[in-house]
């Protein structure tokens, strides 16, 4: 009886404390979504701005029948892959070389975060600025080292690339300090063993490293794969999604149909779609916390 | 303190805070496109202030985000601008949607003139809907601005000889111009054409020039799509040709600030712009590599795109607001305001500002842009305009960045342009 009554006090103090919160989420958060979903499925423009009548999955059937959105999808699934793999691979470069340094750690960590705190559509700008084949210091710099200019935003086969290059540069600082603090908790023992047995620095990485950084490199990878999957900033300041369709991102695509197709109802179901991809990249990321736990 | 006198400070109390508040002044904030017309406005904002004591505000915003930033706060239950800026390409739109106060009564009422307005100006802004939504602010249509030293150069205008067997002069029409870019490219060490590549609204604009001096066309006379014709065909085989091999570098990327950044530094022989460009990259102090050394021209070919921007009132602010809105638009638009924005390199919208004496003392070539305004033809606009400039922008990107030939790229601009229209009505 007394653990019983225990437990009511514990489960309605535990709601006391946690219902502030999650109202206020289920106002910020929760009611977009809810607007959004219903949104999706009713037959409101910026033109006729009212949800009814309700058109079910028309919306969503009329986004999967659409060439523009099916490239976009694939796109996205590309550009995730692409950025997520460069700034995996060259953030644990430097995270390696981070770890083996003991002088100035400091200053290199604030240097490396600096890319990180800045907002995209400033990364986008100054890159911009940079990248401008005719005035813009990069090609200025190739030409004084007599090498030929490139196009880097104007080419349909390099946009891409150079969109997703802007991207790791920027995000790759997170990853370094994810990896980072993931090498830094690394236990030391196994290391010392091996030294003793002879193995090479690279099959310490291998055989260790590696397996021992695998549930934080995970981790690395999928919110870097949701964020990835979101990327809207960049193609709208650096391409407006061109040239052509070359770098038109899920978000993109859905931000045109949207604002300048005025239908927010496709614009809502494109994001919907988006939506479904981003939880089960979620779900995942659970997963693998949970085995890690 | 006695009831008396705590009843006496109560009632004091009371009486003043019933006591109608002191109004508060007006303050109107528009957004505006960062282009040198809303510089010579903002110069002049304090001389309305003093005169009417109204307040009025700029937020200065590049043209590719003002359609997504507008469109929020219209459709909201009240709008953050008080006084809004339009393209003509959001005046179907925008009325279509119920975002705008119709302007007749305020006109009829306030007697404001509006004969002096070039009529085609009035019908590309104004009128919309079955109504007067806008009143013309400033007109861009658009034209060459070329290198008169490069078309004068003596080795430039022999070598042009020896290839094409005639005097090296201005083009008269497209595949000339088209065939001068390429030629000055390979001959000059620039770029024969400042392009503005860019998907979207800055390639939809520029097409539009080599569509109307190709002959091509929109819309028939009954309205219907006749984007993909032969003249279609030709205009967009000489755009894609011109940004292939007589363009800068880049300019599928290109937007407005970078061609004309391009040609102010001498990197381009020509462009084809908006004509108030003119005065801006004729002007020794920002643009000293090219002043003197520059003229406008109607579009090769004899027809360019027209263009121009309103002044409109949101439906969603209070009558105050939108009184205060209309004394503001009467004023700016008024003819004093206008010769002295003239006087400062203001593209008018009235035609008794071009005749005017001391415009035309100032700028002489304002003959020249009332040539251009009035060969003009203009873009389709319905309630789509935007997106189609979206749809017929990704089909010339397509093709200028050789993922689509193009009869398909023609053929799906077309196709796309029929397809909103169908949705519009």
């Amino acid at each position: 009886m007394a653990t019983s009554l225990r437990f009511d006090r514990e489960w309605r103090t535990g709601w006391a404390f946690a219902l502030p919160g999650l109202s206020l989420l289920a106002i910020v958060m929760g009611f977009p979504l809810v607007y959004a979903a219903i949104m999706a499925v009713s037959s409101m423009t910026l033109l006729h701005p009212r949800l009814l009548p309700l058109v079910g999955w028309d919306n969503i059937a009329l986004m999967i029948g659409n060439p523009g959105f099916r490239h976009a999808l694939w796109l996205t699934f590309g550009y995730s892959v692409v950025t997520v793999t460069g700034e995996f691979v060259i953030g644990l470069g430097l995270a390696l070389m981070l770890n083996s340094v003991v002088a100035l750690k400091p200053v290199y960590f604030a240097i490396l975060t600096i890319p990180m705190a800045m907002s995209p559509v400033s990364v986008g700008l100054i890159w911009r600025m940079l990248l401008q084949p005719n005035l813009g210091i990069v090609n200025a710099m190739l030409e004084a080292a007599h090498l030929p200019r490139v196009d880097w935003l104007g080419s349909a086969d390099l946009a891409f690339w150079t969109m997703a290059g802007v991207d790791i540069w920027q995000q790759m600082s997170f990853v370094v300090l994810i990896l980072a603090a993931g090498l830094a908790a690394l236990p030391r023992d196994p290391y010392e063993a091996a030294e003793v047995d002879g193995a090479r620095p690279w099959q310490q990485f291998w055989y260790l490293t590696l397996p021992m950084l695998r549930p934080v490199a995970a981790i690395t990878v999928i919110i870097q794969l949701i964020n990835e999957f979101r990327t809207y900033d960049l193609a709208y300041v650096l391409t407006k999604g061109g040239p052509g369709v070359s770098t038109e991102v899920l978000s993109f695509f859905a931000y045109r149909r949207a604002f300048l197709g005025l239908s927010l109802n496709e614009g809502a179901a494109a994001s919907f779609v988006l939506l479904l991809v981003v939880l089960v990249l979620t779900l995942i990321f659970f997963v693998i916390t949970e085995r890690k736990a | 303190m006695t009831i008396k006198s705590l009843l006496l400070a109560t009632t004091s109390l009371l009486a003043a805070l019933t006591l109608p508040a002191k109004a508060d002044p007006i303050v109107l904030r528009a957004l505006m496109e960062d282009v040198p017309e809303t510089q010579i406005i903002e110069a002049m904002l304090p001389e309305f202030k003093k005169q009417t004591g109204i307040t009025v505000e700029f937020e200065k915003l590049a043209y590719g985000d003002m359609h997504d930033k507008l469109v929020t706060q219209l459709t909201g239950a009240s709008s953050a601008y008080t006084v809004l800026e339009v393209d003509f390409l959001w005046a179907g739109e925008f009325p279509a949607a119920g975002w705008l106060t119709e302007l007749s009564p305020l006109v009829q009422s306030a007697k404001f003139d509006l004969s002096p307005f070039i009529p085609s100006m009035l019908d590309l802004v104004g009128h919309s809907n079955g109504g007067l939504y806008l009143i013309p602010m400033y007109n861009y249509s658009m034209g060459m601005i070329y290198r008169t030293d490069l078309i004068t150069d003596p080795k430039l205008a022999a070598a042009w000889k020896t290839v094409n067997g005639k005097e090296l002069t201005a083009p008269k029409s497209l595949a000339d111009y088209v065939s001068l870019s390429k030629f000055m490219k390979a001959n000059a060490g620039i770029a024969g054409a400042a392009m503005q590549g860019q998907r979207g609204d800055p390639n939809a604009m520029e097409f539009s020039n080599y569509l109307f001096s190709a002959g091509g066309r929109y819309l028939d006379d009954s309205g219907k799509v006749a984007l993909d014709s032969p003249e279609g065909k030709t205009a967009l085989d000489l755009y894609v040709d011109n940004v292939k091999n007589g363009a800068q570098q880049g300019a599928l990327s290109a937007t407005l600030d970078d061609t004309q950044r391009l040609m102010c530094d001498g990197k381009a022989f020509s462009m084809i712009t908006y004509w108030w460009m003119l005065p801006q990259i004729d002007d020794a102090k920002k643009c000293p590599a090219v002043a003197g050394k520059v003229a406008l021209s109607v579009m090769p070919g004899g027809h360019g795109e027209s263009g121009g921007w309103g002044w409109g009132i949101p439906k969603n602010v209070d009558a105050p607001t939108r009184d205060a809105a209309w004394t503001f638009i009467q004023w700016v638009q008024g003819k004093k305001i206008s010769v002295a924005r003239a006087l400062e390199g203001h593209a008018p919208v009235r035609a008794d500002v071009y005749s005017d004496p001391a415009v035309l003392a100032k700028f002489p070539s304002y003959s020249m842009a009332q040539d251009v305004v009035a060969s003009g033809k203009a873009f389709p606009i319905f309630a789509y305009s935007a997106q189609y400039e979206d749809v017929l922008g990704t089909q010339l990107s397509l093709a200028a960045g050789g993922q689509a030939d193009t009869p398909t790229a023609l053929k799906a601009a077309a196709d796309g342009l029929a397809d909103l229209m169908k949705k519009a009505k």
